[in-house]
């Protein structure tokens, strides 16, 4: 089976989030091929889990002082900072009927190429669930799922070399979290390919490794092709949603 | 209002409530980092759970009822786990 591969973008948080959901909805209407693609983010941002609060999550004092946007993603699960410099995001959407019906098993499947790729890069990777890929027992990567309307959105970081300090400037890490992981050290927790790599590799050389990670997981083959305007078109409308203010202080 | 937090298998459930002077739930707002599918059943528990007694029985008859009825999915987060989040709230 072909499924589509899109060009790396660069965007604001805004329009990623509205690309993504454009990409579902449209996929979902059977307008839109199954399609994985690649993204930055610029600025830098940080995205809250549909059903975090706002306020008890993010410090956005400290966001504004940054620079970086804070938008609220349709996916669950948790906060993220998404270091323009130090961060490739991926998104993956397809036909429900394409993935098990499960949803740890689907997030397996999807992780896989996560894990596949990290392998191509010559680390050993392990999917740990629900949505987290980790490397040497520690997190390189985290996902998020949605399932609306018949198609699956899954998106989620692999972290290359993000500034780990400013992480913790802008997220409100709770205490029970912390606490019953007996880690008082996110440096202990969360580990990255540069990290681990010893080396830091391009965005294009760990594109092209998640590239074929993503074929052999999904058993499919990635031909590049372009957004389509009907695409762009509902993206540009709904990034409208993703920047407004009753989206962002939903919860 | 009353707050508390609990960390369940997957994700830190918070909830904030008022209770009534008849130990009901006159207001609750659940968050945190958890999934469920669909996404839009969170706002369906929240409302299952107005003027429910903050005791364990009738919570966890009513957060049961909440997943018969609306098929949901929490994965590795099951009706006990809200229950004592929103205990501990109740008790905050």
């Amino acid at each position: 089976m072909e499924w589509r591969l899109l060009p790396l973008r660069v965007d604001d948080a805004f329009t990623s989030m509205a690309i993504d959901e454009a990409l579902l909805r449209l996929n979902s209407e059977g307008k839109a091929p199954n399609t994985v693609r690649f993204w930055r983010w610029l600025p830098s941002a940080v995205s809250l889990g549909c059903f975090q609060s706002l306020e008890r999550e993010v410090d956005l004092e400290a966001a504004k002082r940054h620079g970086v946007d804070v938008v609220r993603r349709i996916t669950g699960g948790g906060a993220v900072f998404h270091d323009h410099h130090g961060e490739l995001t991926y998104s993956v959407v397809c036909r429900e009927g394409d993935l098990p019906r499960d949803i740890i098993e689907s997030y397996q499947i999807i992780c896989g190429g996560i894990v596949q790729g990290l392998e191509n890069l010559g680390l050993r990777a392990e999917f740990r669930p629900i949505n987290d890929v980790q490397v040497n027992g520690k997190k390189i990567s985290g996902s998020a799922q949605t399932r609306r309307w018949g198609s699956v959105l899954q998106h989620g970081t692999v972290l290359i070399s993000p500034d780990v300090r400013l992480m913790f400037e802008l997220l409100k890490v709770s205490p029970e979290k912390i606490s019953d992981k007996f880690i008082s050290s996110v440096f202990e927790r969360v580990t990255t390919v540069e990290r681990e790599l010893g080396k830091r590799p391009s965005f294009g050389q760990v594109r092209a490794a998640l590239v074929k990670g993503f074929e052999a997981a999904l058993s499919v083959e990635l031909v590049e092709g372009e957004m389509e305007k009907a695409e762009m078109d509902l993206a540009a409308e709904l990034r409208s949603k993703y920047a407004s203010q009753e989206w962002l202080r939903k919860r | 209002m009353k707050y508390a937090e609990f960390k369940a298998p997957k994700g830190v459930i918070k909830v904030e409530l008022t209770l009534s002077e008849d130990n009901t739930l006159s207001r609750i707002s659940l968050s945190g980092d958890f999934f469920i599918y669909p996404e839009e059943a969170l706002e369906h528990l929240e409302k299952t759970l107005l003027g429910v007694k903050a005791e364990v029985e009738s919570l966890m008859a009513a957060v049961k009822n909440f997943y018969q009825t609306t098929g949901a999915q929490t994965p590795l987060i099951g009706p006990e786990h809200w229950v004592e989040a929103i205990l501990r709230a109740a008790r905050s």
